[in-house]
Formats: structure tokens, sequence, C-alpha cells
């Protein structure tokens, strides 16, 4: 299972997330600063892989992304 | 997943021509990383997208779903790269969520070609979801394929 709180963390916080759009298979994330992000905290909360390109950072979590995707909103509200 | 499964066979879901997955342009699909597969590369007309195998559709948004067998193997049919973007349009879903269908059964019509005006690669990844590598055998590689002929089986 995918831990969306701890996906958070490893996105360096909800302050550090602007935007969060679940895909089939990943998290498409948009980020402050790139530098809080902790992909060994993502792959512990369950994250398959993480891909970084700047500020955009998708964590792969599998077919379940549009559920952690609602528990992340939830989380940021 | 027991070792006594039997070998299913997943179908080809749209038309066109079959592509390695390592080919594929996107760094997840290409390096297997939700599971192995194989690609079809779709013919550049509007037409339907099928179900791969039988079972229930327990995901479905406009460019992508999943299909869930009775034995529990999720297939997950992608229509075009970085289609997430396009927010559905372009795309009908022919089916709803939690549908038990047969493989074959028509999912979602959509527009390679319109696709590919946007500036983002039709390539339809078909992915046998965790299973191991070793699991999968091509039927057809690198031709042209049908819809709903046999893409791979899964053992």
């Amino acid at each position: 299972m995918i831990d969306a709180a701890a996906i958070v963390a490893g996105l360096g916080g909800a302050e550090n997330i602007i935007e969060v759009e679940p895909c089939a298979t990943r998290l498409r994330t948009e980020v402050r600063d790139a530098s809080l992000v902790d992909e060994a905290v993502l792959k512990r909360a369950g994250a398959i892989a993480v891909m970084r390109t700047g500020v955009a950072v998708q964590v792969i979590v599998g077919p379940e992304a549009d559920t952690v995707g609602s528990d992340i909103e939830e989380l940021l509200e | 997943m027991s070792d006594a499964q039997a070998t299913l066979v997943v179908f080809a879901p749209v038309p066109g021509r079959v592509v390695r997955m390592a080919d594929v342009p996107d760094p997840v699909f290409a390096a297997s990383l939700v599971g192995p597969g194989a690609a079809v590369d779709p013919i550049r007309s509007r037409h339907q997208a099928v179900a791969p195998v039988g079972g229930r559709i327990v995901k479905l948004h406009p460019h992508a779903f999943v299909v869930v067998t009775p034995d529990g193997r999720g297939v997950l049919v992608h229509l075009g790269i970085d289609t997430v973007q396009l927010k559905g349009e372009g795309f009908t879903l022919l089916a709803v969520e939690g549908d038990e269908v047969a493989a074959g059964a028509p999912v979602v019509e959509w527009d390679p070609a319109g696709v590919e005006a946007g500036g983002r690669s039709p390539l339809c990844p078909v992915v046998a979801l965790d299973a191991a590598a070793d699991a999968l055998r091509l039927i057809a590689d690198g031709g042209e394929i049908a819809v709903g002929a046999g893409l791979f089986t899964w053992s």
C-alpha cells in the first residue's frame, strides 16, 4: 500500500507542493524547491521509482495512482 | 501469484504495429517500471480500443484503463504518451468503470492522428502489471497486428 502522508513528506511537505496530478500509474507533481524532495522517503512510502526534471517530479506508484492522488489532495487541503 | 496459474493471452487493444516496450518514448514504460509488456503503434484513424483480456475494468480514464482478470492479473492499456494532459479531449468512453467485459469489448474510442497532431506520441503501451519479465512471451514482434489478435502471453 502507498502511504499518502509519507509521499507528501518525501516531496518536501505540503508547503513545497504546487501541484499533484494523478495519471494511470504515476503522480505528476510540481514542487517549489526540488532539493527538498527525498527519494528514499518516497520509496519507503511505496513509490516504485522517482523521475525528476527540475521541479517536475514524477512519483511512480502503479495503478493506484488516482486513489493516492485523491488522498494527497485531501491532505493538502 | 502461484506458479500454477494458467497462461493468459493478452490481445492487441488497438490495430497497428508491434513495438518493443524498451522503444516507447517514456522512461517509466520503457524501463517496465510498472510491469513488462509490449506496445502497439496504432493506425492513424479514429477507432475503438478494446479490452486486451476479459475481466473487470477496475480503472477507466479517457486515456488509459486497467482490466483485471478473474484470477487477479491486471493489464494496463495506455492510449498514447502523456495523454493525461489532454484531459479527455478526443476520447469517448464506451464502458463504465467496474464493468465486466469480454476480451475484445470496446472500451474507449479515440483518434491517434489527433494525439499525434498535438505533438504527443500515440504509441499504446500494454502492460502486464507487476508481472515478472520472464513470464511474458511476445506473440508478434515488430509486425502488423490486428485489433484483438494475440500480442503476448503471460504465464
